[in-house]
């Protein structure tokens, strides 16, 4: 088979750095927050966003700040008098109209594409089986045994008990969450960030348990619902 | 059409044989006509439970590579008419059994009138173990009330629910589970699951509770079916799981500890 380039669009979720015109310098502020959280800042990328009245020297004195500090600058955001400034630094420009165009843009793709609904699996899920949902949400009706594996590339949802492997977000997809009725499982996995049931909190276990990624810290978040 | 029910576990040592020639015996003993196989080819057991390890000339693989006919291979019961034994080789190994070949074996018993065919699954999950499986209408799971047990019988309601013909032509297998060497009293004390725990786990229908009885060890030493043993514990159980299977409502026995009198306790247990 003959693989092509192909043109798709995706979300990615990027650190806004919000620069008021009166705050103290920059760097200053960096270097602090780093010593508050020095895994906070590494390996991210953000995008900065001066206020309007920001001239491009500071601009530009600002990057070079960021630059020292080896945090990953993607780009500038902000009022569109700055985007000459993100041209002549060889940065790229995010628009604050950006949503708007995203959103045109993913409508397209649904459009061209058979939606693809989740997968449904009747339970029990047995010792030993696994499931994946490839591109898709996973539904399990009923429970998933100890010792059973289930995957989607999107969201998992049991409604039973899940006492196996539950991983949602296979491929990377950093937004995948996990809904479960009754939460009691081997271990728990969202976009390759995955955590033993020794480590889940106490008082969610045989809970109605919703869990997340927070890609800040990459820690999962496990939440009551309702 | 004769109906196919395959009893396993996954594990071994649980009661699998036992619960198969009781089963098979207590089918029988309702009026229908039943044949016992063993599958557990290489390491035949059946045969003594059943107290015809005597009687064996031909077996189950002799029949499925033609050197023998099935009513040659067939072993009719000396206590119950309506009961056959089908015996397991103690020669050959589970790669005599083919898909082909075991499928044919069942048409052919189902066309001499047997209604039920017992099958005795080896543990594991291999050959002989998938091959009980495959052509199974139910299925009985023996579990013993310990995680171990518990979790391989999960493994092994997958392999059913995947691997079995019934499920690869979108049909399911019935599931009945039976609890095997079960003491209450060692369940009241926390050392051993419930039988809540246990179909909580495994999800599936409770057909019976099996407790542990001298009488099950002695019923396999004397190759009686203990469901024979009208004046025992498990015997009764095993009636009462039958008779369930059948479709009969009747209460959990010997699920509660026995409430020991004084002579009894200065004396030691009972059966």
């Amino acid at each position: 088979m003959v693989k092509v380039p192909r043109i798709r669009a995706n979300r990615y979720s990027l650190m806004t750095l919000e620069w008021p015109r009166e705050s103290e310098p920059l760097a200053h502020w960096l270097k602090a927050q780093r010593e508050k959280a020095p895994l906070l800042m590494d390996e991210i990328a953000i995008v900065l966003k001066p206020a309007p009245e920001h001239q491009p020297e500071e601009i530009r004195s600002a990057v070079e700040a960021l630059d020292r500090l080896d945090i990953g600058l993607m780009g500038l955001t902000g009022s569109s008098q700055h985007r000459v400034v993100a041209h002549d630094l060889g940065l790229a420009w995010l628009s604050s109209n950006h949503g708007w165009i995203e959103s045109q843009l993913s409508h397209e793709t649904v459009a061209s594409q058979s939606l693809e609904t989740a997968l449904i699996m009747e339970g029990p899920i047995r010792s030993g089986v696994q499931i994946y949902a490839k591109d898709r949400d996973l539904i399990v009706i009923g429970q998933v045994s100890q010792g059973a594996e289930i995957m989607a590339d999107g969201h998992v949802h049991v409604y039973g008990r899940c006492r196996g492997r539950v991983a949602a977000g296979v491929g990377g997809q950093v937004s995948a969450e996990i809904f479960c009725l009754t939460f009691e499982p081997e271990l728990v996995s969202l976009a390759g960030t995955y955590c033993g049931s020794d480590q889940i909190p106490e008082e969610l276990w045989s809970a109605r348990v919703r869990v997340g990624l927070d890609e800040t810290s990459q820690k999962l978040t496990f939440g009551l619902m309702g | 059409m004769a109906t196919v029910v395959t009893v396993t576990s996954g594990k071994g040592g649980v009661g699998k044989t036992t619960s198969s020639a009781a089963i098979a015996a207590g089918l029988a003993q309702a009026g229908h006509r039943t044949v016992v196989i063993d599958f557990d080819v290489g390491l035949r057991n059946l045969d003594l439970i059943m107290g015809v390890e005597r009687r064996v000339v031909f077996d189950f693989v002799s029949v499925i590579s033609g050197e023998a006919t099935l009513n040659q291979a067939l072993i009719q019961d000396k206590r119950l008419e309506n009961l056959s034994i089908l015996a397991a080789s103690q020669t050959k190994d589970k790669d005599a059994l083919t898909e082909a070949g075991v499928g044919q074996i069942l048409d052919e018993l189902a066309e001499l009138g047997f209604e039920y065919i017992v099958c005795d699954s080896p543990a594991g999950i291999e050959r002989g173990a998938t091959m009980a499986l495959h052509f199974a209408d139910h299925a009985v799971i023996v579990t013993n009330p310990e995680v171990s047990s518990v979790r391989d019988s999960d493994r092994i309601l997958g392999i059913l629910q995947s691997k079995s013909k019934r499920a690869k032509e979108g049909g399911k297998v019935h599931e009945h589970l039976l609890i095997t060497r079960y003491d209450p009293v060692r369940v009241e004390n926390g050392e051993m699951l419930s039988k809540e725990d246990v179909c909580d786990i495994l999800a599936v229908k409770l057909i019976g509770v099996i407790p542990e009885s001298k009488a099950v060890l002695r019923a396999s030493n004397t190759g009686v079916p203990v469901i024979l043993d009208k004046d025992s514990d498990a015997g009764l159980a095993y009636s009462d799981s039958v008779a369930r299977f059948l479709g009969e409502d009747r209460p959990m026995q010997f699920v509660i500890p026995r409430k020991q009198g004084l002579l009894s306790r200065i004396l030691g247990g009972g059966d």
